[in-house]
């Protein structure tokens, strides 16, 4: 099986693809944003919302871990994601824009959002802080290029069944967000 | 910035002659920005915000090719101009990372500065052509050798034309640039004097 080797450089490409995307999305007109593909399924607010939830439970568990990782003075270097932590996630990560496996989103990871009240505003505030939390993981990916990230592990919003060091979890929240940027492609399609 | 550093910028314009106060003006208009070794000046998928004219150290402008590893296109150094032209000029998203390979001091002028400059100083579409004439030589030699010449004549032919500065940068870069693996430039080093 082909290596997975993480370098920040393409994360942050990739990252910049998606903020400039969602940038895009919120320009949309309330009713497209509002209106789900069917009545079980997410529309796209909720689905930044879900993104929101599911970036916020990594925010201090990044602060922390790039406060204790040392600083070093070489060149960043690629990251080889480690067989388990990739097989996470590649789980998440699309393939030629389709999603792979369905999955059930877990309670914790659920959008708290009331359909019915849905203002402009509310749907305003939704997309700022989506830009907040990412700008805050594009920060972190910057930071983490002058710190030795091989040492210190990050215990995963799916529990301690999976543990990441920096890199891997920078690419499995990259690719968490590119597998739910494809379902709003599926959404506007 | 002091007298001296505004003497070399202004050495990167000799065809533009200035008044004094239009002298002042133009220098209010570059900001000095800092950078440490590996700090990325403008990233992929960011729009390029300057033109810059480089005081210290060494720039690499690269793309990421499909496999994620960097294709170096160019460099910047001391004394050259540097920046993601395409992406400041449109205001497009860049296409390609710039990185600061060694801890590096530019100045930078904003885009509406920079074109405002060829609206108040004729002068200064003199200069443009010249600039843009001497870019578009530099491009369609390296294209020439970079199709022609065996590796071991890229390799000679880059060395004895590259600034010192520029040969102590990591390896592999240069070896990007060149269109070699790092292992052939490597090989080359040590086997050829140029």
């Amino acid at each position: 099986m082909a290596a997975l080797v993480l370098t920040s450089e393409n994360q942050i490409q990739r990252l910049n693809h998606i903020l400039n995307t969602v940038k895009k999305h919120q320009t949309l007109d309330v009713t497209t944003l509002k209106t789900p593909p069917n009545p079980k399924a997410w529309n796209i607010v909720e689905i930044i919302a879900h993104l929101n939830v599911a970036y916020g439970k990594y925010v201090e568990k990044i602060n922390d871990t790039l406060a204790k990782s040392a600083d070093i003075d070489k060149e960043p270097d690629g990251f080889k994601a480690r067989r388990w932590q990739k097989f996470v996630i590649e789980g998440q990560q699309p393939k030629n824009g389709v999603r792979k496996m369905k999955m059930k989103t877990l309670k914790r990871f659920e959008p708290l959002l009331d359909k019915n009240e849905l203002t402009g505003e509310k749907i305003d505030e939704v997309f700022d802080a989506f830009f907040e939390l990412h700008n805050h993981l594009k920060q972190s990916i910057l930071k983490s290029r002058n710190k030795d990230v091989s040492k210190i592990k990050v215990t995963s919003a799916i529990g301690p069944v999976v543990k990441f060091y920096l890199p891997e979890a920078f690419e499995f929240l990259l690719c968490h967000l590119e597998r739910h940027m494809v379902q709003i492609d599926e959404i506007l399609a | 910035m002091n007298d001296e550093t505004f003497l070399r910028l202004k050495q990167f314009f000799p065809q533009v002659n200035f008044e004094k106060e239009e002298e002042n003006y133009f220098r209010s208009l570059w900001k000095p920005k800092t950078f440490n070794q590996y700090d990325l000046i403008t990233e992929a998928g960011a729009i390029e915000r300057y033109f810059y004219f480089v005081l210290e150290g060494v720039q690499a402008i690269y793309i990421l090719n499909e496999k994620g590893e960097k294709v170096v296109l160019g460099f910047s150094y001391s004394g050259s101009p540097s920046g993601v032209f395409d992406s400041f000029i449109s205001k497009q998203q860049s296409h390609t990372f710039l990185e600061a390979l060694k801890p590096s001091k530019l100045l930078g002028i904003s885009l509406t500065d920079y074109q405002g400059l060829f609206q108040k100083f004729p002068d200064f579409n003199i200069w443009g052509r010249l600039f843009f004439q001497e870019i578009l030589f530099g491009r369609l030699h390296r294209e020439v050798e970079l199709l022609t010449l065996s590796a071991e004549q890229r390799y000679v032919t880059f060395m004895q034309r590259c600034p010192d500065e520029l040969k102590v940068i990591p390896q592999k870069y240069l070896a990007s640039y060149l269109n070699m693996k790092p292992e052939t430039f490597s090989r080359l080093r040590s086997s050829i004097s140029y």
